[in-house]
Order: structure tokens, then sequence, then C-alpha cells
């Protein structure tokens, strides 16, 4: 068993993907429709075969709750991995990304937050 | 051999697409051996829709005005959409929508029985894949109005059953870049 996938939620899928790919710099991995339901994933182009991230629609009032009460607190939805997070952190917030926090130290790391909208 | 384990779908065919700046059009249409009453049933009534249709109804499709909740079978998580009847003239046309879908169905006696036609905006990207998935739910459907039910093919059922094969030949049909379903290893759709 591996952890291949994580998931977070998004108002809008079409919306999500253009800031995952295009301002974060993910690339779209699996894109598929049954219906109104789509599955839609993301993975690094560092690692294409690695864990992707799922775009998951919050058409469900569970979801909605979750997403904006988690975003209301300041808890992160997903976290990610850089060996550069001054170089990254510039780059996406060239793209217009919106950094709640800067690079900061923290225990054995260093963080930095920014909005997904 | 069951019925179900002999089914194949034919070759792809009586599908066509339009657009309208950015909205796509889905329109299928299939001629069955049974009279628009019956079909009628069969595209309203929450137990027949539940021997073929690729969404489970929790009331009548058939009444305007009623407000139905539509469940996606089959999908990797459950997603259920409400909806609200816009028309229903038994046993001509029926309207509603599924999720963002609009659904209008419209059903043409001719002889010896009715000609279905389903028009569906969906995704571009993902024409062909409801053409390929709707194709077999009416194989299943004439089955069902036939009196020999063979049990709904839908989701991954139905990549037992042909639907990547449909799938390609409607994109070709449509003109489109066959969608990679399932992918590849190594491969991004």
């Amino acid at each position: 068993m591996k952890i291949k996938l994580t998931s977070v939620y998004v108002d809008d899928q079409n919306k999500a993907l253009r800031f995952y790919t295009e301002v974060l710099g993910f690339a779209k991995k699996t894109d598929f429709s049954q219906g109104p339901y789509r599955w839609l994933t993301v993975a690094s182009p560092e690692e294409p075969e690695g864990t992707e991230l799922q775009l998951a629609l919050n058409n469900n009032p569970a979801a909605k709750a979750y997403q904006q009460a988690m975003f209301q607190q300041g808890q992160p939805a997903a976290m990610f991995f850089t060996d550069d997070i001054k170089g990254d952190y510039e780059r996406i917030k060239a793209r217009g990304a919106e950094f709640t926090m800067p690079p900061t130290d923290v225990t054995a790391s260093i963080i930095a937050m920014l909005k997904d909208t | 051999m069951t019925y179900r384990e002999q089914y194949a779908p034919g070759p792809a065919s009586g599908a066509q697409i339009r657009k309208d700046g950015e909205k796509w059009t889905l329109i299928l249409v299939r001629e069955l051996r049974h009279s628009p009453e019956k079909v009628w049933q069969a595209l309203t009534d929450p137990a027949h829709l539940h021997e073929w249709a690729p969404f489970d109804a929790d009331g009548s499709l058939g009444t305007v005005g009623n407000t139905v909740k539509l469940t996606t079978v089959g999908a990797p998580a459950p997603h259920v959409t409400e909806t609200k009847v816009t028309r229903a003239d038994a046993p001509r046309v029926l309207e509603y929508k599924w999720g963002d879908f609009e659904m209008r169905w419209e059903l043409e006696p001719i002889v010896g029985g009715t000609r279905l036609t389903l028009w569906t905006n969906i995704g571009h990207r993902f024409i062909a894949m409801g053409a390929a998935g709707w194709h077999i739910c009416f194989d299943v459907l004439d089955h069902l109005l036939g009196g020999i039910p063979i049990g709904r093919i839908v989701g991954p059922e139905a990549m037992k059953f042909g639907w990547q094969r449909l799938n390609a030949e409607y994109a070709k049909q449509f003109g489109i870049e066959a969608p990679n379903w399932p992918p590849k290893a190594g491969q991004a759709l």
C-alpha cells in the first residue's frame, strides 16, 4: 500500500486547475468525467508518477462546511515540499498568488502559506 | 452464458456534436422497437431508471415541477445533484438538468416504435466519453424494453463491455483527440 493521492476541496474545478497548473506549476494528471462527476488530479512535473492531488468539487454540504471552516481558521488544506522555498515563493507570488505567510522558520522546517483562490 | 455476458456493443453510431459558442451539445439518436409510452416510463420511473440509467432518481421525472435527487452511479465518491423537471409532455418531450448538464429527451413515434433523441450539453473534453457511456446505456435500455433486462452497465462496469473502443470510435467520428482512458503507465491524459 502506498500514499499515492490526497484531495483538496475546490469551488470550481476549471478555476482550480488553472491555479494549480499556471500559478503553482503542477501538471494535470488525470481528468475523467462520469456524468456530472469529474475526477481531476494534478501531479508535480518533477515527479509525474508521484503523489497526485485531487481537485475535488465541494458540491456536498460536508465538503463545503469543512473547506470553509479550515479556511477561516487558517488551517492548510494541502502541503507541498520544495528544495527552494525562497525561489518558489517569489515565482508563485509573481504569478499573482496571495501569501498569508512568507517563508518562515519553524521547528524542523521553513514554511510559507498561500491562498489557493 | 447469461444475456449480460453475451452483450457487446455495436460500432459507434447515431451520435453527433454541435458547438454553439463555448457550449457543446451531444445529440444521440436511437430507434427502439417499443411504443413512446413504454419508452417514456423507462425514462421517468425510478425503478426503470435503476435498470439502465447512469443515475438513480429518488422520485419520478415524469411530472413537471417535481424536485428529484439524482445520484450518479459508479462515481468514485457519492455524487448527488438535485434537479427540477422543467418539461414533461408525456410521451413526447422531457427536460431536466443532470448536474450542470441540460437534458432534453424527445420521443418520436415511428413505424414499429420510437425514435429517441437525447440532447445533452457536456464538456468538450468528455463528449466522446459521454457518447460511449450513453451508447451502452441505450443498449441496456433496449434489452430492458424487450423484456430481457441485463442489468445496468455504467461506471467501471462499462469498461468490461467495450466502453474504451466506443470512446475511441466516437472521438474519431467527432474529430477530436481520443481521450486516453484508462491512462497507461507513465502517461497523463
